[in-house]
């Protein structure tokens, strides 16, 4: 059993387990974390699942764990591990089931005092625009063709279709599009299973919410961003759905037999990996590409029936512009300066969202001077902010937290309350609430998960990222 | 002897099935899969798949045969409880699953997982497995 003592506390918000914790480890484990959340985490298997991210060849300098961390399947959720491109794996399992989940945020031109009449309706009408989930789809089902499509070109193609604004494709992440994405190495069991579910919310933790913007931070960036006090603005939650999972189930699948052909050995058959170089491994970045590209893609049609909602209720010239879309279950190449040489990594981000200082190229030009933005939501009828990356970062390879993670099971959630409790709840707030399956709403109710205030103070001051305003829910439409 | 139970887990459905040979824990893992789905079952007409499974082992083969499950469940959006076995081997399945249509599925289950996959045969010789399901 892993405990404090095992620590070495480097800051009030930065812990380590040196190396020589246990044999197999190639790196020391690092979580940033506050004393009491660090506690908190002894509850279940998270940090075990850290050490073992630690034990996996090519890893650099530490695997790390962000304020967020919970157990997930292998890598703990809250993971990142960046692995020497030159000599090490790639591996599914600490990329994580839902690839590409991530989140999105379109800005209002109105504050809330505007919206208020209409935001029943609003919510009712996203609602009605957006399937939610239960492995319920659209009602039109795209070809196979349409999908590959998809699969290698993301929001491009949806642009060219006619969808969406410019600024769409400019202030996502990669431009919504991974160049290396190959429809070829996507199962044809993965293609059926997105074939219905491009442009839909998914069930679970994924949400949208209609708020607001409670308090500035930092206002300088946020003008940049163009968020002002008082802002309607509305998150969008969801990832690659069925196919997403399809491709990590087919690889992990694939990867399984593949590793003892690589003498390869891991504590869990979850953490299945190869050497990126290899067939198996290429394939796979590959299919995971496409993934990433159908969840961009995804989110990108959710915005565009959004749109549609918002146009419906307050009329035809009302506008909601993208801030930015990021994901926060992703596998990229990026290159980092490591004992003095520059090294490329695969950076495996499980449930942690890349946070790019100003100036990184990879940031949109108009927001390049500041930094990148990052949004992270918190849990049902809570707070959600929008930081910014930080040069200070680059000690966690420019990643930071993803939301507020869960600390209580669903049953136990649905044993301490009721639906109706939290719907009441929020209502008494002020907050509208949509969901088709009251169950639902108490598997998401706050107390299930952690403080999100405190996660993202952990990062602020640790650097990883800066805040820069808070949002408040003001209608939450949710997955079932 | 119960067919299958749910453990409690912090994020997911964990189930433990149970089996007096290792065919009948198939069947009833895969049983306890289909409740926790939460079908809402509008026509009985009886629909039957053909399934086909080889993998590396017995482990793998449960979980390679419940995500093959999972994928016609959803795409077709069906459910099935219950299946023929035509074939049961150490490593290797083939049968017709039976099923009905669905109008919605109560519970999105997305994947079947290796974590903390489990198939053991207790003193008493009943078979149990455990496996983690992502909700």
């Amino acid at each position: 059993m892993i405990s404090k003592k095992d620590f070495r506390k480097i800051s009030d918000c930065l812990w380590e387990i040196p190396k020589s914790f246990r044999a197999d480890m190639k790196v020391p484990a690092r979580a940033y974390v506050s004393e009491r959340m660090l506690e908190e985490s002894f509850k279940d298997r998270s940090i075990e699942q850290l050490v073992n991210v630690s034990t996996l060849p090519g890893i650099q300098k530490y695997a790390l764990a962000m304020p967020d961390i919970h157990e997930g399947y292998a890598s703990p959720i809250g993971g990142v591990a960046a692995i020497r491109i030159s000599d090490g794996v790639i591996s599914p399992g600490v990329c994580g089931y839902d690839i590409n989940c991530g989140m999105r945020l379109l800005k209002s031109e109105h504050t809330e005092k505007d919206i208020k009449p209409y935001l029943n309706r609003l919510a009712t009408e996203i609602q009605s625009q957006i399937p939610s989930g239960l492995g319920r789809g659209r009602k039109i089902k795209l070809s196979i063709e349409q999908i590959d499509k998809i699969l290698e070109q993301g929001t491009h193609i949806l642009q060219k279709q006619g969808y969406g604004e410019k600024e769409d494709v400019e202030n996502c992440e990669a431009s919504g599009k991974l160049d290396w994405a190959d429809a070829s190495v996507v199962s044809d069991h993965a293609k059926n299973r997105g074939r219905d579910q491009v442009g839909t919310l998914g069930s679970g933790n994924h949400f949208m919410e209609v708020q607001k913007v409670e308090e500035i931070f930092d206002k300088e960036v946020a003008g940049v961003f163009g968020l002002f006090k008082d802002q309607i603005v509305v998150m969008i939650h969801t990832g690659s759905r069925g196919l997403g999972h399809q491709v990590c189930t087919d690889y992990l699948r694939t990867m399984i037999p593949a590793m003892q052909r690589y003498r390869i050995k891991v504590p869990d058959r979850e953490f299945a990996c190869v050497p990126f170089s290899s067939p198996e491994g290429q394939r796979y970045f590959s299919a995971m590409a496409s993934a990433a590209n159908y969840a961009w893609a995804n989110r990108y049609m959710v915005a565009h029936y959004t749109r549609k909602a918002w146009k419906q209720v307050l009329g035809e010239k009302e506008k909601l512009e993208l801030l930015y879309d990021v994901a926060h279950n992703i596998i990229k190449k990026e290159k980092y300066k490591i004992d003095g040489k520059d090294t490329e990594v695969i950076v495996h981000r499980k449930g942690a969202t890349r946070a790019f200082p100003p100036g990184h190229p990879e940031i949109p030009r108009k927001y390049r001077e500041v930094g990148q933005p990052i949004l992270i939501p918190g849990s049902m009828g809570t707070a959600s902010y929008v930081l910014v990356g930080q040069k200070e970062g680059e000690e966690a390879f420019f990643s930071t937290c993803h939301g507020a993670g869960r600390t209580m099971s669903r049953h136990e959630a649905m044993r301490r309350v009721s639906g109706q409790e939290v719907v009441k709840s929020l209502e008494s707030k002020g907050i509208i609430i949509k969901c088709q399956s009251l169950r639902g709403i108490a598997e998401e109710a706050p107390m299930a998960y952690k403080d999100v205030d405190e996660v993202v103070q952990v990062v602020h001051s640790a650097g990883l990222s800066k805040k820069v305003a808070k949002l408040v829910p003001t209608a939450v439409i949710k997955g079932e | 002897m119960k067919r299958y139970e749910i453990l409690e887990h912090k994020a997911d459905l964990k189930i433990r099935a149970f089996g007096k040979r290792k065919r009948e824990l198939f069947l009833n893992m895969l049983f306890g899969m289909a409740e926790s789905q939460k079908p809402e079952i509008k026509k009985i007409k009886r629909i039957k798949r053909k399934i086909k499974i080889k993998s590396l082992d017995s482990e793998s083969l449960l979980v390679d045969f419940l995500s093959e499950v999972l994928y016609l469940s959803q795409v077709n959006k069906e459910v099935y409880f219950k299946i023929e076995f035509d074939k049961f081997a150490d490593i290797e399945i083939e049968g017709k699953l039976i099923g009905q249509k669905v109008e919605r599925f109560g519970e999105d289950i997305k994947a079947v997982t290796y974590y903390g996959l489990d198939i053991r045969q207790l003193k008493n010789k009943i078979w149990e497995a455990t496996v983690l399901f992502d909700i």
